[in-house]
């Protein structure tokens, strides 16, 4: 496999708190109806693990003290309370990013999302490895089946927000980037699409996908018939 | 366990012991039958002569010359052999050893070592057995003991009959007519002359005195003590010997209470009976009859009573004591009475009870034919091969008739080779070779049971039938919601419950069911007519069925003794017939040979020739098209899969699931979680008709056993342990006649369930019973009756159970090996490993696989020949013409006489020696070339299908890209355990281990296979179907593009284990019982994490890690520290290779 390795920058300064309302993105899946014909189911696992991946960013950047906690909310969400930022243009990366991030997924491109934590130097001090395969052959067969995947996707959720017990504190002033790293020939398309305008993937730094003397810490896998994914962290042994 | 109580009839209490009972017409029996095979004995032998004249010996427990070769030399030389001991008949008792408990009951008796009998013949007279007895002291152990055990009967024995105070008095009648029973049995003619009127007493003394004159005849000075009793006993009709009476002792005091009048001498017996009669009549009796009979033999004991004092001894002031005590607890009598008679096993207690109930068991001896008739069709094979060919008589009358008639009505022979397995069934074994020289009950209804009466008997105190019934029929209900119409039938009680072995068809249609007690039967069907058990016939017939079997081929497996299966693929294609005609053949010659009918179905596989045989009975033939297996299967009910019985069909009901159709519809997984792993995979394949075991002619043992449920009624402690003492010798018999060792071994106990009656509705039966076992594993594999028994015995007391309610004992030893220690070291001799710890947890229903050795696998990859079907030896059994590194060639495949489908990777064409293509058979080399083209047609698109090794077991049917499917002509003869099985097996049956050792690719493409056949049915059953349609063609069109994206891998399993719970449990059982780890079990342990790793789960194996340090580490062994060091630093190394970081282990 060679893997290309993208990766968004974000260089966010803070500079205003707006409310934010989540309506648009938490929640318009359940109300759908799915039946074999009128859905790809591609574009169905795309966004109930776009959907998810906003979730976990959003928990994340709160549980691991890249923003200050006061721009975070409470929310519920899978039926467990999580943070949300309401920073919109926070959100609106987050949300830009997914948004480029999901006709990889559609396609079973992206191999892993990676919400990198980085210290001031910009040398990663924790990795948040998606890990996600899809079977081959989808078959979406009824709500049982989803609300069997919204437990999974709690399960990782409640996982990520006691991750801390088992990291080590971040060094003041980090930012935060994703990777997304794809299968086999997958670039080749992407520069052709472009979901966002501006808003295109570049190679990520060696330096940033790789970590020295790293600790992997899984967290959480799940199992699903539409989706397998595992969430692991990569911690640097020294972070100071 | 429960079924157990259908073999053991044979001491069944019927309805007609009016005239004698059971057992006397069966003794009766007995004698005739060995008064007709003494002149047949004597002839064929020709040394006969008279010595033994006027001696009957009875043998007891093990003896050297066996039980059977005495009966022959009894035969020989003029003397008489007791099946069952008579008091009164039997002079002599052979027995090389007797357990405390059996000496301390036969007092008066010779107890002679089997010495005498051949000495004497070589003497050529009767030797005096005096210095033959067994116990020189006899006299004097005797009366100590006895007293000593009148007191424990005492002591122990008023717990059982606690239920029925109410009725104290009664209640000795009635416990004592329960044992009397027992009594009338051995003393038939005695009853039979007592029942019409008492006078007719009298015209038994001569018979009396006879039999007593003769016993006198050998009384030695040393037994001098009994003299005066038996002079006595001239003047009442039986001999009562001391033991006995000293027993009897407290009963006849009772009796004495109860009657004053009785107190007199034996010579009033006549009046004494009468008047008991009298008394005890307005008891709560069924009926005067049965009481008339109950009571008789008691005056006997009478004489005794009153001999005792004479002799004034000693042992009076006991006695006396005994007595006073007696009457506050009036029921021990009856213990006392039913214990001191040894001629019925009227306790499993006694020694030589298990090797006579385990040879008089008839049931259980056909049981033991099937092996029987399995070595003889190894015996059949291995001459063959000695031979290098064999005559097959049938085989050629076929032939014959088909060149005959070539033209005619037999049809060319189908050029698809089908693998084609024939099933033949005699139709009602039992019946109709019961019947084939009775042809007036042709055509009626007729069943095979030990009942000839009229199906009724008189309910036995202490037991409560309608209670059981209940029971039963709750549990039944659990599942069901409508009860079957054959439930509780209050009259149930009083009809015998003597069970149908087998009954013909015209019973069936009556509603007669194999199994049924025949009360019951007689109930539902009037004319219900009864045959007995013909043991000799049924051998022969059934001899003569597998004869007539092997006359056509040898590849056959017997089933029972009237059941076989047949691989005929090889044998069809041989001969060019179809199906059908080879089916008629062989029935036709079966009926010309025993007599009797057989049905034959005919299928693909062995589960579809099962069920076509229920088609094709009575008396038919069902061909199974693999094109109607569909339909066919539909409408099968589910009960009809082998492996569902009754407990999981009335599941399978409450899961509305009654017909092999409606089980299509669960999904795998769902069957999986409700049956389990293997049993919801087995019923998923099996409702679509998919069952890969080959036909086998040899079977490979998993456990030896012996167990007995029926009459076990034990007082003692010491009593269960001589007990499990003797079920262990025959455990030892039979490991030695199997030639094996066990390591483990397991003690079944049945327990009377609390609230259940004390005497079960079947005489000597179980009842009610809660099933316990445990097990031990042994350091060595052991064949030890003596090992075995003080495992048996430690296990025993493990259970710390209450002796009075044990009903049932079994001993079980698996992990089996032979008992020539195998230098291969293919036995577990090493240790224990993990898998014998999963082992021991599931009883494996399908074998355990060797994993294939290393440099096996290594090999077979390279040569593309997949390991996938597990049979389990391809590895270990040194078959020579299975060299693995030859089979990638097709003309080495020629000479590996396989007598299975072969799939192997068709080398690429400039691979392969031309002259050697040109050597093939032509239809063989067709296919080879086809697959050439085939492969250039398509260039390797996907990865999928570029995969080298390809396998025989893809989804799509027939022969895909770059895999020939090849069947070869059947080769005879050589175990069709060392062949390739085309058809996937059943995915519990792949051993992990062989898993895991394939390359990832080969994995893939298996796991792909499976997932297939779980999603796309369709795709499975096409498989069956197209299997053996060679057209290469048909097959890859349809398969999905999807497929070649699709590599789902295996779920990583450690031993069969993958839910994290069970890994936990094996892990901690595999730490806390082992006190050193052994390293094959490191290393498996290390490739499961690393296949965790590979499978994208590591939270799984974080938590296995966090597990196994804790467990590890916190072990006092210090190796077992180095055990997870040496894990952690291996799975750490692969970690880091697949994330490029290690894992984090605090």
């Amino acid at each position: 496999f060679s893997s290309h390795y993208f990766n968004l920058q974000c260089n966010m300064i803070l500079q205003k708190l707006f409310k934010y309302s989540l309506k648009s993105i938490f929640g318009y899946f359940t109300m759908a109806t799915l039946t074999r014909q009128d859905l790809n189911f591609g574009q169905v696992v795309a966004d109930i693990l776009c959907e998810f991946l906003e979730v976990a960013i959003h928990l994340i950047l709160y549980v691991r003290d890249v923003y200050p906690s006061g721009i975070f909310q409470k929310r519920k969400k899978y039926n467990v309370p999580v943070q949300m930022s309401c920073h919109p243009d926070l959100n609106q990366y987050i949300q830009d990013t997914l948004h480029c991030v999901k006709p990889l997924i559609e396609k079973n491109e992206a191999e892993k999302v990676v919400v990198v934590i980085m210290d001031k130097e910009h040398r990663p001090v924790e990795r948040f490895v998606f890990e996600i395969s899809q079977p081959p052959l989808l078959s979406i067969s009824s709500e049982t089946l989803l609300s069997h995947v919204e437990q999974l996707l709690r399960a990782i959720i409640l996982k990520i927000s006691v991750c801390d017990a088992v990291l080590d504190n971040n060094p003041p002033g980090c930012t935060f980037t994703v990777l997304v790293h794809t299968r086999e020939a997958a670039t080749r398309n992407m520069e052709k699409v472009q979901v966002i305008k501006d808003f295109p993937w570049i190679v990520a730094d060696e330096q940033e996908v790789h970590m020295e003397e790293a600790k992997l810490i899984p967290l959480k896998t799940m199992t699903s018939d539409i989706l397998k994914m595992q969430l692991y962290v990569e911690e640097k042994t020294q972070k100071t | 366990m429960s079924r157990d109580g259908w073999r053991k009839k044979a001491s069944e209490d019927d309805g007609w012991g009016g005239r004698g009972g059971y057992m006397a017409a069966k003794i009766s029996k007995l004698e005739e039958q060995f008064q007709k095979d003494a002149p047949r004995e004597k002839q064929k032998d020709g040394t006969s002569s008279c010595i033994f004249s006027g001696v009957a010996i009875y043998v007891n427990g093990y003896t050297d010359p066996s039980a059977d070769e005495l009966r022959r030399l009894m035969m020989l030389h003029g003397g008489q052999f007791h099946l069952y001991y008579t008091r009164s008949k039997t002079t002599h008792i052979i027995a090389t050893n007797l357990p405390n408990s059996k000496i301390q009951e036969l007092k008066g008796e010779k107890v002679v070592r089997p010495e005498w009998i051949t000495d004497s013949i070589k003497a050529g007279c009767q030797l005096s057995y005096v210095q033959y007895q067994l116990y020189a002291k006899q006299k004097s152990l005797n009366f100590t003991s006895i007293c000593a055990r009148g007191k424990q009967d005492l002591s122990s024995t008023n717990d059982p009959f606690k239920p029925n105070p109410s009725h104290p008095q009664s209640d000795s009648i009635k416990n004592g007519s329960c044992s009397i029973i027992e009594e009338d049995a051995e003393r038939p003619r005695v009853n039979g002359i007592h029942d019409g009127d008492d006078d007719d007493a009298c015209a038994l003394l001569p018979r009396g005195s006879q039999d007593t004159s003769l016993t006198n005849g050998y009384v030695h000075p040393v037994n001098g003590a009994l003299k005066p009793q038996d002079s006595f006993a001239e003047h009442s009709p039986h001999v009562v010997d001391i033991g006995s009476h000293q027993s009897h002792l407290p009963q006849t005091e009772s009796r004495d209470r109860e009657e004053p009048s009785c107190s007199s001498a034996g010579s009033k017996s006549n009046f004494h009976q009468r008047s008991l009669i009298s008394t005890a009549s307005p008891a709560k009796q069924p009926g005067l009859h049965s009481m008339q009979k109950d009571l008789h033999p008691k005056p006997t004991s009478n004489p005794g009573t009153s001999a005792a004092p004479q002799k004034g001894n000693l042992h009076d002031q006991t006695r006396v004591r005994l007595n006073g005590s007696y009457h506050m607890t009036p029921n021990s009598s009856n213990l006392a009475d039913s214990s001191h008679q040894p001629g019925r096993s009227g306790k499993g207690a006694e020694a030589g009870v298990i090797s006579e109930f385990f040879s008089h068991s008839r049931l259980h001896h056909i049981s033991t034919w099937r092996n029987e008739f399995s070595e003889y069709v190894n015996a059949l094979q291995s001459r063959r091969r000695a031979a290098g060919g064999a005559v097959f008589s049938g085989k050629e009358k076929l032939k014959k008739l088909k060149a005959n008639c070539s033209s005619g009505s037999l049809m060319a022979a189908p050029q698809v080779r089908q693998s084609c397995i024939l099933h033949v069934d005699m139709d009602c074994f039992f019946v109709s070779v019961g019947i084939r020289h009775r042809p007036d009950l042709i055509g009626k209804p007729v069943a095979v049971t030990s009942n000839r009466g009229p199906g009724r008997v008189a309910q036995r105190p202490g037991s409560n039938p309608q209670l059981e019934f209940q029971y039963y029929q709750r549990k039944q209900k659990q599942y069901r919601k409508e009860v079957p119409s054959n439930g509780v039938d209050l009259d149930l009680a009083a009809l015998s419950m003597a069970e149908i072995a087998s009954c013909s068809y015209e019973a069936r249609q009556a509603g007669v069911r194999n199994g049924m007690f025949f009360g019951r039967a007689k109930q539902l069907c009037p004319d219900l007519q009864s045959v007995p058990y013909d043991f000799q016939a049924y051998k022969e017939v059934a001899l003569s069925m597998y004869e007539t079997l092997a006359s056509y081929t040898h590849n056959i497996e017997a089933l029972s003794c009237d059941e076989a299966l047949v691989d005929a693929t090889n044998l069809l294609v041989e001969l060019g017939v179809t199906p059908d005609d080879l089916a008629r053949a062989i029935r036709e010659d079966i009926k010309e040979k025993t007599g009797c009918s057989a049905s034959v179905g005919m299928g693909s596989n062995i589960l579809l020739a099962r069920m076509a045989t229920r088609k094709a009975k009575p008396n038919g033939q069902y061909f199974l098209r693999s094109e109607e297996v569909d339909d066919f299967i539909r409408d099968q009910p589910v009960s009809s899969l082998p492996g569902v019985g009754r407990s999981m069909s009335s599941k399978l009901t409450s899961l509305r699931v009654s017909t092999c159709g409606d089980l299509q519809q669960l999904s795998i997984s769902r069957l999986q979680r409700e049956f389990g792993p293997r049993t919801g995979q087995m019923l998923f394949r099996f409702c679509r008709g998919l069952y890969d075991r080959p036909v086998r002619s040899e079977k490979e043992r998993k456990s030896v056993s012996a167990e007995m449920n029926y009459n076990i009624r034990f007082t003692q402690v010491e009593e269960a342990e001589t007990f499990l003492t003797n079920l262990s010798m025959e455990v030892q018999k039979r490991l030695e006649g199997a030639g094996l060792r066990g390591r483990r071994i397991t003690l079944k106990v049945m327990v009377r369930k609390p609230g259940a009656p004390v005497e079960p509705a079947k005489y000597g039966g179980h009842g009610i019973c809660d099933n316990f076992a445990r097990s031990v594993s042994l350091a060595q594999p052991t064949d030890s009756g003596q090992l075995i028994a003080a495992e048996a015995i430690k296990l025993f007391h493990a259970m710390k159970l209450d002796v009075k309610d044990m009903r049932g004992v079994g001993l079980q030893v698996q992990q089996l090996e032979g008992s020539h220690a195998d230098p291969s070291g293919q036995g577990p001799s090493r240790g224990r490993s993990i898998k014998d710890l999963l082992l021991a947890k599931q009883p494996a229903h399908s074998p355990k696989k060797d994993p294939l050795a290393p440099q096996g696998w290594s090999s077979v990859i390279r040569t593309g020949v997949t390991p996938p079907s597990s049979p389990p030896s391809t590895s270990s059994d040194p078959m020579p013409g299975t060299s693995k590194g030859g089979l990638h060639h097709p003309h080495t495949l020629n000479h590996v006489r396989t007598c299975l489908n072969v799939s192997i990777e068709v080398p690429s064409p400039s691979q392969v020696d031309q002259s050697v293509l040109e050597a093939l058979p032509v239809d063989i080399r067709k296919q080879v070339e086809q697959s050439w083209r085939h492969r250039e047609e398509q260039p390797s698109t996907s990865s999928h299908l570029s995969t080298p090794p390809r396998t025989s077991s893809s989804p799509p049917p027939g022969p895909s890209l770059g895999t020939l499917v090849l069947q070869l002509p059947n080769q005879l003869g050589q175990p069709c355990t060392t062949g390739f099985i085309l058809e996937l097996p059943d995915f519990s049956q792949v051993d992990p281990d062989v898993f895991a050792a394939l390359p990832r690719e080969l994995q893939e493409e298996l796991c792909s296979a499976y997932r297939n056949k779980g999603n796309t049915q369709a795709h499975v059953q096409a498989q069956s179907s197209a299997e053996n349609v060679q057209c290469p063609s048909s097959s890859s069109t349809d398969v999905p593009e999807t497929l070649s994206k699709f590599n789902p891998r295996p779920v990583p399993t450690l031993a069969g284990a993958y839910e994290f719970s069970d890994i936990r449990t094996l892990l901690r059982e595999w730490v806390t019982t082992i006190s050193e780890p052994m390293e094959e079990d490191i290393l498996q342990v290390v490739k499961f994490c690393t296949e965790l790793v590979e499978d994208k789960d590591l939270e799984k194996l974080y938590l296995v890690i966090k597990y196994m340090k804790r467990l590890m580490q916190q072990s006092s062994e210090s190796v077992w520290s180095m055990a997870f060091d040496f894990i952690l630093d291996n799975v750490q190394v692969v970690v880091q290779q697949t994330y490029g970081s290690t894992l984090k282990i605090t």
